[in-house]
């Protein structure tokens, strides 16, 4: 029976993006269906222009060269391995009316959705984790 | 102990988590049932992982070793019939059928391991692992049109084997059951 996974990415920053990409990858990689939900500051994790809107909180500085050193891969790598392994990716399109983004800023292979598009999703999910 | 053939190496060295599960899931889909891949990894969180991983999915952790600061994880595939038993090879025949037909010297193909058939098979059986079997097919292309018994163990791998050939374009396949496990005719064994 595959399990579902439901995740709701709701903060921005670094921190955020490796937690919710981590689980979402691993999810994948052991048979079961993820989706995950971007809302306030966490769509700048599938923004075209992360790589510069994702950093460290003050004080956690630390982290940066810790990551580098447990050679743990880049946030679009992690992206594609999700993309790849048939993660859904959908922006919440509130929040983006909001800040006035829209499809355009964001990487290739994500879906737009409000709550009822990922809720249809997590009515049936096993597992359902919120960053 | 005779050690256990390894079919595939994933080198995740240097690799955190997640990668090394999500490299064994990609590596996993590119071997056959049966067939057994090593994992390098360096992340001790791998040793954790690698058997939740392997728990969730169904296929086997025959074991992990450690040298130095690597780990060496083998993980046999499991047959996706293991996990869908519904599916079977509707033409079966008992071990006695068979042991009756066997002075007609018929054609039975023992796709156990190299090791379980070394350590005692039906005379005249050849071996075909089951994770070898389509990279075999050419050398058997000549008997589609023939009787084929397949054994295994149990009857379940020789079940894959039969549905595999069928597809394959072998008309009259048959699965021995339950196979070796209840064999009580005679044994041929390779000793060294």
């Amino acid at each position: 029976m595959t399990k579902r996974v439901a995740i709701i990415a709701s903060n921005g920053g670094l921190e955020t993006a490796y937690k919710v990409l981590n689980i979402a990858t691993a999810a994948a990689a052991t048979d079961a269906e993820v989706a995950i939900f971007f809302t306030f500051d966490a769509l700048s994790i599938i923004h075209k222009d992360a790589a510069n809107l994702l950093t460290m909180g003050a004080g956690k500085e630390h982290y940066v060269e810790g990551f580098k050193k447990a050679n743990v891969p880049s946030i679009s790598e992690l992206l594609d391995i999700a993309k790849e392994s048939g993660v859904k990716l959908i922006a919440c399109q509130m929040t983006m009316d909001v800040v006035g983004l829209t499809k355009e800023h964001f990487i290739d292979g994500i879906e737009v959705g409000g709550a009822a598009t990922f809720l249809d999703f997590a009515y049936d999910a096993d597992v359902t984790v919120t960053f | 102990m005779v050690a256990q053939s390894v079919d595939k190496t994933l080198d995740c060295k240097g690799l955190s988590c997640p990668m090394p599960i999500v490299r064994t899931k990609k590596a996993i889909e590119e071997i056959q049932p049966g067939q057994v891949l090593e994992v390098l990894a360096t992340d001790p969180g791998s040793v954790a992982d690698v058997k939740s991983w392997a728990n969730r999915t169904g296929h086997q952790l025959i074991g992990t070793t450690q040298e130095g600061d690597v780990f060496k994880h083998y993980i046999r595939k499991a047959d996706p019939n293991e996990q869908k038993p519904e599916a079977k090879h509707p033409h079966v025949v008992s071990n006695e059928e068979l042991l009756q037909k066997l002075e007609k010297e018929p054609v039975i193909l023992d796709v156990r391991e190299p090791m379980e058939y070394a350590f005692g098979h039906i005379p005249g059986a050849k071996s075909v692992p089951l994770g070898q079997l389509e990279e075999t097919l050419r050398e058997l292309q000549h008997l589609t049109n023939q009787e084929v018994y397949v054994v295994c163990r149990s009857g379940h791998r020789s079940d894959a084997a039969c549905q595999i050939l069928t597809r394959k374009g072998f008309s009259n396949v048959k699965n021995v059951v339950p196979g070796m496990s209840g064999w009580s005719g005679p044994l041929e064994k390779i000793t060294k």
